[in-house]
């Protein structure tokens, strides 16, 4: 891997000190600068507001405040910054929720010391990291958006978001597995196209879940106050 | 530790005794009212005004006893029904003759019904039919006879007090249940919140153990490939619920006991069944599950054959691409159809073998999955990229004509063409 000239901040999210110290060593290790560590949902907001990192490394099962929160918030505070979720059991609900809420990957936690490293790697440039679980999430999430019926608003409503044909083909193919060389091969595009289509993809998700709270808090007249 | 989550309790029977308590003090001044305007009629209005000294001290000094079921005790109901019948049987001494028997009324006039209303609202129909009897009884005996009119009045109060015990009656058992519901639901939820919360630690663990095992190496790098073998077992078990345990209520005390229970196998083979559960076992360090997060609905019996090709694709990608090839489950949800991928990182097949394959009649895996694919009504189409791997796609359409009509069969006899993609 390339030396950069400054190391990548990052910040370790986890209840479990065994898993904190070990993921914080190995990023250590590997060169990144593991600026703050924490053990729950309000120390993670606290910790991470003073220590401004660049990727934070966040566990969903967090106590005092769940997980999702806690990303909604610092990604509502500070947009750039990108969070790589690293959960053991993945809930669904949670995982999809974390995603639309702006983290950009998400690994689980029997990924290997290498997945996580690059991993983390790959967040803090802004490349989405999918797992196939998480691409088959987001093509259930697309599918959902598009069967639901249209909000009731009248037609002014923003339209559920949509994947192109190109976007669902590379997801579906993320799904199977494939990495993203196969499928720049598979597909005769460039590796950087195949990003592109899987970075567009949950942009559109978060898009929509920022037009959608957006019109919540109007129709509940909250953008009065 | 999280505190037992509170019971919402919507009363039903909370408006009606305040009702109650509204009604007897209106009646109160509407009897009063009654002899105040006709006191001149009255042959011995002394003993009337007594009577109504009494019933507006009673009223008022056992208002609290109508606020709410728990104080409206039974001497209260005894004693409040012992009035109202005095107040009926000294109607004779107080009024004129003339006027009870033109119909006039009693000393205590409606109030009376208030005292029944509140065996009603108590005590349900049957405490209501009995107060409602005596106070027909005693109705007759201040009129001295049985004419249709009082008959008319007695029945009224008879029919109209019964039904309004009913209805508390009813009103309360549904209440009871609504607050075992709510009940049942709270503690559902804080099993489920507990079992996350256990299983993530567990998981934690053997994801740990799976990762010093492979770096400190040797015989702990075999204990790490355990661990992480169940690691991928419990995860799929607990992901999204993938397996939701059956329960039933028991109402021994009226509470909520929750009892879990196995699910008898739905033996209605067309009935829709989630298709995920019977796919997440084949989930293992080398098999990758993935799915749209939601329940995928099939028929029952199209949902196993399904499982069932999907196992033989499996088996397939271990006999041909070796016990270390890595294997990935995609199930897609699609309006229509169901979509399920199986693909393997084995070599993939090469161009011109499959069609030799098939030339010799060695497509016995690919055959029995189209044979089962086709039973209900789906397509099974085999994909080798070079370098890639080798798919099989499996397409079940989700309103399945029973006569297994396929759509996109391939045609002819050559069932066992397979597709070879080339890049």
């Amino acid at each position: 891997m390339s030396e950069r000239q400054d190391p990548i901040r990052v910040m370790v999210v986890d209840d479990h000190p065994m898993w904190r110290d070990a993921v914080a060593r190995d990023l250590a290790e590997s060169g990144f600068d593991v600026v703050a560590t924490a053990g729950d949902g309000e120390q993670a907001v606290r910790r991470a507001r003073a220590a401004a990192p660049d990727v934070l490394v966040l566990d969903l099962n967090l106590p005092a405040k769940p997980g999702v929160q806690v990303c909604k918030e610092l990604v509502g505070l500070d947009p750039a910054l990108r969070v790589l979720v690293l959960s053991a059991s993945g809930e669904h609900a949670d995982v999809l929720e974390a995603v639309k809420s702006g983290a950009t990957g998400y690994l689980l936690k029997s990924a290997s010391t290498e997945e996580l490293i690059d991993a983390v790697r790959r967040t803090a440039v802004g490349d989405p990291v999918f797992t196939p679980g998480l691409a088959g999430l987001v093509l259930g999430e697309y599918r959902r958006l598009a069967s639901d019926p249209a909000p009731a608003t009248g037609g002014e409503g923003p339209r559920a978001p949509q994947l192109t044909d190109r976007e669902t083909e590379v997801l579906r193919l993320v799904a199977k597995g494939l990495s993203y060389k196969q499928i720049a091969e598979r597909l005769v595009i460039s590796h950087r196209t195949v990003q592109n289509h899987v970075q567009n993809t949950l942009g559109k998700l978060q898009l929509h879940n920022r037009v959608e709270l957006v019109r919540y808090a109007i129709e509940r007249g909250l953008d009065d106050v | 530790m999280a505190k037992r989550e509170r019971v919402m309790r919507m009363s039903v029977e909370q408006p009606l005794w305040r009702a109650l308590t509204a009604y007897r003090v209106l009646t109160l001044f509407y009897a009063t009212g009654l002899f105040v305007a006709k006191r001149d009629e009255f042959v011995r209005p002394e003993v009337a005004a007594g009577f109504y000294v009494v019933l507006f001290a009673w009223t008022f000094a056992t208002l609290p006893k109508v606020a709410n079921a728990a104080s409206c005790s039974r001497p209260f109901l005894a004693a409040d029904l012992t009035v109202a019948l005095t107040g009926i049987l000294l109607t004779p001494v107080a009024d004129a003759h003339d006027r009870i028997v033109e119909g006039g009324p009693t000393l205590p006039s409606i109030w009376t019904a208030g005292s029944v209303l509140a065996f009603a609202v108590k005590g349900g129909w049957r405490w209501a039919a009995f107060a409602s009897a005596l106070v027909g009884v005693a109705n007759v005996v201040q009129r001295g006879t049985l004419d249709q009119d009082t008959l008319h009045n007695v029945l009224l109060v008879w029919v109209a007090s019964i039904a309004i015990g009913y209805v508390v009656e009813v009103a309360r058992a549904s209440e009871r249940t609504l607050a075992r519901a709510l009940e049942i639901e709270a503690a559902t939820r804080e099993r489920v919140r507990l079992a996350r919360d256990i299983h993530d630690g567990v998981l934690q663990v053997l994801a740990m153990v799976q990762r010093r095992g492979s770096a400190i190496g040797g015989e702990a790098a075999e204990l790490g490939r355990l661990a992480g073998e169940q690691e991928v077992a419990l995860r799929t078990l607990v992901s999204g619920g993938l397996v939701p345990v059956s329960r039933v209520s028991e109402d021994v005390t009226e509470g909520a006991v929750v009892r879990a229970v196995d699910e008898p196998d739905p033996q209605d083979d067309s009935a829709p069944r989630d298709l995920r559960p019977l796919l997440a076992p084949y989930a293992t360090a080398k098999v990758t599950f993935s799915e749209p997060g939601t329940p995928v609905r099939l028929a029952a019996g199209a949902a196993k054959e399904l499982a069932a090709a999907v196992g033989a694709a499996l088996d397939n990608v271990h006999r041909h691409a070796g016990a270390d090839a890595r294997a990935w489950i995609l199930v897609e949800d699609e309006p229509d159809e169901v979509i399920v991928t199986v693909r393997d990182d084995g070599p993939g097949i090469p161009e011109g073998r499959l069609a030799r394959a098939e030339g010799e009649g060695r497509l016995g895996v690919a055959l029995s999955i189209r044979g089962r694919l086709r039973e209900i009504g789906g397509t099974a189409e085999l994909i080798s990229v070079p370098g890639q791997g080798t798919e099989v796609e499996l397409r079940v359409p989700k309103n399945v004509p029973m006569d297994g009509r396929q759509p996109k069969a391939p045609k002819g006899s050559r069932g066992a063409r397979g597709k070879v993609d080339r890049t």
